[in-house]
């Protein structure tokens, strides 16, 4: 159990939609079985409809969070404009792939609406391997679980309501079989017009 | 160590460094010389930076025109003598796929710039978010480049001034700048730069309007350098580039979703056609 | 004396298959008489070292084929009233939960309460073996066993398989003529008498509840809410443990089942119990001058919807 990816525990989602996205993860923080905080989110939102989610050791999960959020600032100031999800996920890429021989040990994902409100997802290895997907990308210590439920729940073309009761059908029913996953979720529902955050009551065991 | 007061700024040099000046410390250094020290004059301007606008000032004139849809950047490309091969030097060039640069000046100075602005268009960028630079990234690069030039002890400023235009995806539109030793920069819907600049700048003044045309610019390019060229125009002593549509034709786009060159170097046949068209 | 731990005694774990004579006087592993006559060993140098390489029981190999249940919260405590037994029911194999549903109590016989903790299999296969062994002493004796007994047998059991992997951590609990008693008996022949025990992952987060909340005076509703709410707290901080809970409560007629709640769901009933506690608190007049300025009534966070930060 010394696995840095599942000292601390948690789980991540996102998926595609009509037009629209969403995006979710627990709020557990644990220190192997010892659950620490119910409050510790997974999900960042760097652009007006661009997230970031953030799965595995928690001291990277907030380093990371940290030095995304400086390079999305500082690329908002120079570039006049919101970054794009496809080029967050280009520096989410090259920023682990930095640390090829002393990687970060996450599993990030990233989920928004590119120009023209094209919803974009994929999913990254701890060094950088972007995997692109066209449905759903999972992450965390309930991937296993969250590959299940995606599975057999998803389905293309969702309305922003539907998508939101599956990736959150598909979070809950997932959390609740893995022991370091859970205490809290949240979910974001992203459409052009707006961004609907949801907090979910789940399970506190 | 000596320490010497010269106008506003303390500098100090070593006494082999003095001795390379000639011993006088003076603001007229012949600009092409090996070692300055950075001086102003009682104006506070900083003449280095001076010299290096007097050398584009002597240099041939470079033209660009914004149009609707694309950009024309225009220059001669002067022979001094018939025994000169002269079809090998270039003087507009690609920096990205979608961006193009020409200069007047110092020629040697132009080629550096074009491999630091190549270079820093992939470090500084497209090795980072996997696309290229905006055109705005890449002048503020250069002219980041360029600055730092002016700044730096033991290199003299660039003796070049810059036209820079490009396609920018994001605003989808396209966008030109002029970059100066100094390090500013400026963005155009036509210029002129060089020996002639101030009487192609009027005459682009009187000739560009929102309508323009990426054809209509070219032939109002031809123009203006037709009032700067002393002998004849003609396709092999003009060099000329535009930013226009992709070319999804180009070897390894066609059948593709990824957007082909924009730039594209007319060729003296293609050139002629349009001068004869005049 | 001799001839009696001769005939009681379970053979040695080495036991040749080709004299082992099943069901020729009894059933499976047991003889006529109802015991245990040895496992079956695989035929290898060393066992216990073959053992280790597909189970964790021993935690010593990560890489371990079967995993084997090792989380869990169980408590039992002595009182005026007799024996509260409460557990959790979840079943893990590593992070996974494999189960919410399992009854880690089991019922010896109508006196007689074992719970489960460590492996799942141990603990089933022993104590059920263990309720036959009580039941023929009943027979034999026409009285019923003592706990100490009872748990003592077990304990000698267990102990004769030390070092093989057997994991379990076990209290038994019963009403006999000395009155309620608590065992603990684990698999590394451990046997102790106490009135407060809790065993497993979540043992530290119940005793936490215990401790604060035990005396041997509690009235019966009391006791039974103290056992829920330790199980709960465990449940809700160990990732091991969770659930459900099932609550017992031993008396001299015997034991009875109080029910099988969510864990969750009591814990928001215990959260909201607290909330509304502070809110009345404040409204005190008087007395909630000093309360509302340390311990304001505090927002209902975790389960309201946020409108959008930007």
């Amino acid at each position: 159990m010394s696995d840095p990816f599942s000292i601390n525990g948690g789980a991540a989602v996102a998926m595609v939609g009509k037009d629209c996205i969403a995006i979710a993860c627990d709020t557990r923080l644990g220190s192997q079985s010892l659950g620490l905080a119910n409050n510790f989110e997974k999900v960042f939102q760097m652009g007006k409809t661009t997230f970031l989610g953030l799965t595995g050791l928690a001291t990277d999960v907030i380093t990371l969070r940290e030095d995304f959020r400086l390079k999305n600032n500082l690329y908002k100031l120079r570039e006049e404009r919101e970054m794009e999800p496809k080029t967050l996920a280009n520096l989410v890429s090259t920023s682990l792939y930095e640390r090829r021989f002393g990687p970060y040990f996450v599993s990030p994902i990233v989920a928004g609406l590119g120009k023209g409100g094209q919803p974009f997802i994929c999913g990254f290895d701890l060094i950088g391997c972007i995997d692109f997907a066209k449905d759903f990308i999972v992450s965390g210590t309930a991937s296993d679980q969250l590959y299940g439920t995606c599975e057999s729940l998803y389905e293309p073309n969702l309305e922003p309501e539907d998508l939101f009761e599956t990736i959150s059908q598909a979070l809950l029913n997932a959390v609740d079989r893995d022991a370091l996953s859970g205490w809290g979720a949240v979910v974001y529902v992203v459409t052009k017009e707006k961004v609907v955050r949801r907090v979910l009551r789940t399970r506190q065991d | 160590m000596v320490y010497l007061k010269v106008g506003h700024m303390t500098c100090h040099m070593t006494s082999l460094e003095l001795a390379r000046t000639g011993g006088n410390l003076v603001n007229e250094v012949n600009y092409i010389g090996l070692w300055q020290i950075v001086n102003t004059n009682n104006s506070g301007k900083l003449v280095q930076i001076e010299y290096a606008l007097n050398a584009v000032k002597q240099g041939v004139t470079a033209i660009a025109i914004k149009s609707g849809n694309g950009i024309v950047l225009a220059t001669e490309r002067k022979a001094n003598s018939v025994l000169l091969k002269n079809d090998t030097n270039s003087k507009v060039e690609l920096i990205t796929p979608d961006i193009g640069m020409t200069y007047s000046g110092m020629g040697p100075d132009f080629r550096v710039l074009v491999d630091k602005a190549r270079k820093l268009a992939h470090t500084n960028y497209k090795r980072i978010y996997n696309e290229y630079p905006p055109v705005k990234i890449l002048v503020q690069e250069i002219a980041k480049v360029m600055q730092e030039s002016t700044q730096s002890g033991g290199i003299r400023p660039f003796g070049v001034s810059l036209l820079v235009g490009g396609y920018d995806q994001h605003s989808e539109s396209f966008q030109l700048y002029q970059v100066d030793p100094s390090g500013s920069y400026f963005p155009w819907k036509a210029t002129a730069i060089g020996k002639s600049s101030v009487s192609a700048k009027t005459f682009l003044e009187k000739r560009w309007n929102e309508n323009l045309e990426l054809d209509d610019a070219i032939h109002v390019a031809l123009l203006a350098l037709k009032e700067s060229v002393d002998g004849e125009l003609t396709g092999e002593n003009l060099d000329i580039s535009v930013v226009s549509e992709p070319q999804q034709q180009s070897l390894g786009f066609l059948g593709t979703d990824v957007a082909g060159p924009r730039f594209k170097k007319l060729s003296a046949e293609e050139i002629n056609d349009r001068l004869d068209a005049l | 004396m001799e001839a009696l731990v001769q005939r009681l005694a379970p053979p040695p774990a080495h036991v040749d298959p080709d004299e082992y004579d099943l069901g020729a006087d009894g059933e499976g592993n047991l003889n006529a008489l109802g015991v245990v006559r040895g496992m079956q060993v695989p035929r290898v140098p060393d066992p216990a070292a073959f053992l280790s390489t597909y189970t964790n029981s021993m935690s010593q190999n990560p890489q371990a084929k079967i995993k084997l249940e090792h989380g869990t919260t169980t408590l039992a405590f002595r009182f005026r009233g007799g024996i509260i037994v409460s557990v959790d029911s979840r079943a893990t194999a590593g992070s996974y939960i494999a189960s919410g549903t399992v009854k880690k109590v089991i019922e010896i016989n109508k006196y007689l309460l074992g719970t489960m903790a460590g492996g799942a299999a141990d603990c089933q296969y022993w104590e059920t073996y263990l309720g036959m062994r009580c039941r023929m002493h009943e027979l034999r004796n026409k009285e019923r066993i003592s706990v100490a007994a009872a748990s003592k047998l077990l304990a000698n059991i267990v102990y004769e398989y030390k070092g093989q992997g057997l994991s379990m951590g076990t209290m038994i609990c019963g009403w006999d003529k000395t009155g309620p008693a608590i065992f603990y008996v684990d698999s590394e022949g451990t046997r102790l008498k106490g009135d407060v025990f809790a065993v497993g992952s979540g043992a530290t987060f119940a005793y936490g509840v215990l401790d604060q909340g035990y005396s041997w005076d509690l009235s019966d509703e009391d006791a039974q809410e103290l056992g829920r709410r330790a199980i709960v707290a465990a449940g809700h901080r160990d990732a091991y443990s969770g659930n459900t809970n099932n609550l017992f409560h031993v008396r001299e007629d015997g034991w009875e089942f109080l029910g099988n709640k969510d864990i969750s769901e009591l814990w928001y009933k215990y959260e909201q119990e607290k909330r509304d506690a502070r809110v009345a608190a404040a409204a005190q007049p008087g007395s909630g001058e000093g309360a509302q300025g340390e311990n304001p009534a505090r927002p209902t966070t975790e389960v309201q919807s946020v409108p959008m930060e930007e």
